[in-house]
């Protein structure tokens, strides 16, 4: 399909190579929308980042002198796209996690267990209620400590990396990613979900 | 169904195996570094004086087993793909944006 021509003079240079936008779009799209997705949750919101991410990249590409990586880049627009439909859909401040509230304060929550032991992350995935579990521990993450995880365990891109998207040191990169991790953690065990072995529903325990 | 293993630790001793008794501030200060040791980023003194405690107290042996199962299930939470209509339309939707702006 056809790009509509361009109209005003920041367009008309945006546009500059025509195929360039088609390039960066062919070859990102995918990697955007799961990342969207994996921050949205969900179908229709991830498909709304995709479009203001590179809705923006398309604008902001004349500008785009290749000093980090493009996928970096898309990255990084996509992540603050992200909080600004945030704010504006929510519009009140997050909930900062603190260290404190992970800590254990009876013997029983030290030993809460996640049911994967002996199966592969694959197969234990296929237990519906884990699954579900996992999506909604991440879901309840306030976003700040979302994205961290996301990037570092999900997208799979070092703490340094997260850092520049972010527009964090590495340290506050691995200080959020620590307390989500713990949160996620806490969220999946006190679900007291049954292996799928002994509850072919994969039921959570009463 | 051949069941394999994940990369969780290997020994689960039960909570009266050990003479250990559950420190809050030694246990704390391992609460802090878990993440970092499971990514493996820690000095190897600290490693082996995090794997000493974990020998010595079920409580945070059983602990850093769920954390490293979370990790593990997040990085293998499955993503949903685009069909090839939505990446299409998609595009549409954006240089449709683009010159209307």
């Amino acid at each position: 399909m056809r790009a509509t021509a361009p109209k005003t003079p920041a367009q008309r240079s945006a546009m500059k190579e025509p195929d360039e936008f088609d390039r960066l779009y062919r070859d990102h799209v995918d990697l955007i929308y799961r990342y969207a997705h994996r921050l949205c949750g969900e179908t229709e919101s991830a498909k709304d980042l995709v479009q203001e991410t590179f809705l923006n990249a398309y604008q902001g590409l004349k500008d785009f002198r290749g000093e980090a990586r493009v996928s970096t880049w898309l990255y990084t627009i996509a992540s603050r796209a992200c909080l600004r439909m945030r704010r504006k859909r929510k519009g009140e401040p997050e909930h900062k996690l603190s260290l404190e509230e992970f800590v254990p304060t009876s013997e029983g929550e030290f030993r809460l267990q996640i049911p994967i032991d002996g199966l592969s992350p694959e197969e234990a995935l296929q237990n519906k209620e884990l699954r579900q579990a996992l999506d909604q521990a991440i879901e309840k993450l306030p976003q700040k400590y979302r994205m961290a995880l996301v990037l570092r365990d999900m997208e799979g891109l070092s703490a340094k990396e997260v850092g520049i998207i972010m527009g964090l040191n590495e340290r506050a990169v691995k200080s959020r990613l620590h307390r989500a991790r713990l949160f996620v953690r806490r969220e999946l065990s006190a679900r007291g979900i049954a292996h799928d072995d002994d509850h072919k529903s994969g039921g959570l325990r009463s | 169904m051949t069941k394999k293993k994940t990369s969780a630790p290997k020994k689960q001793s039960g909570p009266s195996s050990h003479r250990h008794t559950h420190g809050q501030g030694h246990c704390m200060d391992l609460l802090r570094q878990l993440s970092a040791y499971i990514d493996d980023e820690l000095p190897s003194d600290i490693c082996r004086e995090i794997r000493g405690h974990l020998g010595a107290c079920a409580n945070c042996e059983v602990f850093i087993a769920s954390l490293q199962h979370t990790v593990t299930l997040c990085r293998h939470r499955p993503a949903p793909q685009l069909t090839s209509v939505d990446r299409m339309n998609m595009r549409r939707a954006i240089l449709d944006a683009a010159n209307a702006r």
